[in-house]
């Protein structure tokens, strides 16, 4: 029984591994990081596996406790300044049609959110995997007009960070 | 914002470009311990729990006592003990429904307020504790030196020399703060480490709701 539960608990992480990635993309710099907090992530997964019924999508379950436990349980071992040089740590490859202008202003992008908080980073990512209000708020644990409030701060303050 | 639909339109192309992990992988990773501050938290609290109701153990003051002859007081400190057993008890019962609240799947804010819950539920147990050492040797102060024989030369000197007296209690005074500050610096190296991150975080999510 609990064999059974273990292999379909791992196959499923693994056709729903990339939400995890991407949510250790944004909290982590650097490839050590990324695997820790992916292990613990996943760690946390299992440990919930036995109570999650099914009554919502394993991957919106997935994101729920992947983000909970990238903002709240995580400890970084090392402290490391978030101003990464994106290109460092990210593993895939660029398209064919190659437009240097938007390149740079995507890239100008990633560093700007890597330098908002944790909680700022979680609306961002929220929003980027188009999660609609209603989802952030309940990830949250807050309302849904504050969450919208928020969000719209975010973008001032992106902004700022582009233009200073 | 023009520039995060770009970054969206980025986000989605590469969201399926990372180097995958196997099955094998993840079998090995659930096997690992976690490092969490859940499990950090509730090691140190079993801990303090523990020291607290051994030092209360070990505390052996029966000599003293039938030394002092008076049974009225020997009770009433029995009546301490078993006091002090029973709020442990209930700390302890306490702390455990608390734990036992923590969840990953709740809303972010929930997690993070039940994990504070936790912690405070053996801060309180802490700060009893030293208010109990306080309000003991006060009273074992006074206790000893109003009726232990011993200390009858103590009594008839202070009688005299008002000076000697107030430096008495100066000095008690002076011990038990640097007791208190020794304790204070301790939990803020403890803990600080431990929870600054989820401070902030919990301070920016209830930022954000008001």
């Amino acid at each position: 029984m609990s064999e059974n539960l273990e292999q379909s608990f791992v196959a499923q992480l693994q056709a729903n591994q990339n939400i995890i990635h991407k949510i250790c993309r944004l909290y982590t710099d650097g490839e050590d990081a990324h695997k820790d907090l992916f292990q613990e992530i996943t760690i946390q997964l299992w440990k919930a596996y036995p109570k999650f019924r099914g009554d919502s999508k394993f991957s919106t379950w997935t994101y729920r406790v992947a983000l909970n436990t990238a903002i709240t349980l995580y400890r970084k071992t090392k402290r490391t300044i978030s101003t990464v040089d994106y290109e460092s740590h990210q593993h895939f490859v660029r398209d064919v049609d190659y437009n240097y202008e938007e390149e740079e202003q995507i890239k100008l992008m990633y560093k700007a959110v890597y330098q908002l908080n944790d909680i700022e980073k979680a609306l961002v990512f929220m929003y980027l995997e188009d999660k609609d209000y209603q989802e952030i708020a309940e990830t949250l644990g807050i309302s849904e007009v504050n969450a919208r409030v928020k969000m719209n701060r975010i973008k001032g303050k992106l902004k700022k960070i582009l233009n200073p | 914002m023009k520039e995060l639909d770009l970054l969206k339109k980025d986000w989605k192309k590469n969201s399926d470009s990372f180097e995958q992990i196997s099955e094998k992988e993840i079998y090995k990773m659930i096997h690992k311990k976690s490092s969490s501050i859940v499990k950090w938290i509730l090691i140190i609290s079993i801990l303090e729990i523990s020291f607290w109701t051994f030092s209360n153990l070990f505390i052996n003051t029966d000599d003293v006592l039938r030394k002092i002859n008076h049974p009225e007081i020997v009770a009433a400190l029995e009546y301490l003990t078993y006091l002090n057993y029973l709020v442990g008890l209930i700390f302890v019962f306490i702390f455990y429904k608390n734990y036992t609240t923590i969840s990953t799947t709740v809303a972010t804010k929930s997690l993070m307020s039940a994990i504070l819950r936790t912690r405070k539920t053996v801060q309180y147990y802490v700060w009893y504790n030293l208010g109990m050492i306080v309000v003991t040797s006060i009273l074992s102060f006074f206790i000893a030196f109003v009726y232990n024989p011993d200390m009858a030369f103590l009594r008839e000197k202070l009688a005299v020399n008002g000076k000697a007296m107030l430096t008495t209690v100066g000095i008690l005074i002076l011990v038990i703060l640097g007791f208190f500050g020794l304790f204070w610096c301790f939990y803020r190296l403890l803990y600080g480490t431990l929870l600054r991150r989820l401070y902030v975080n919990y301070k920016e999510l209830k930022k954000i709701d008001f």
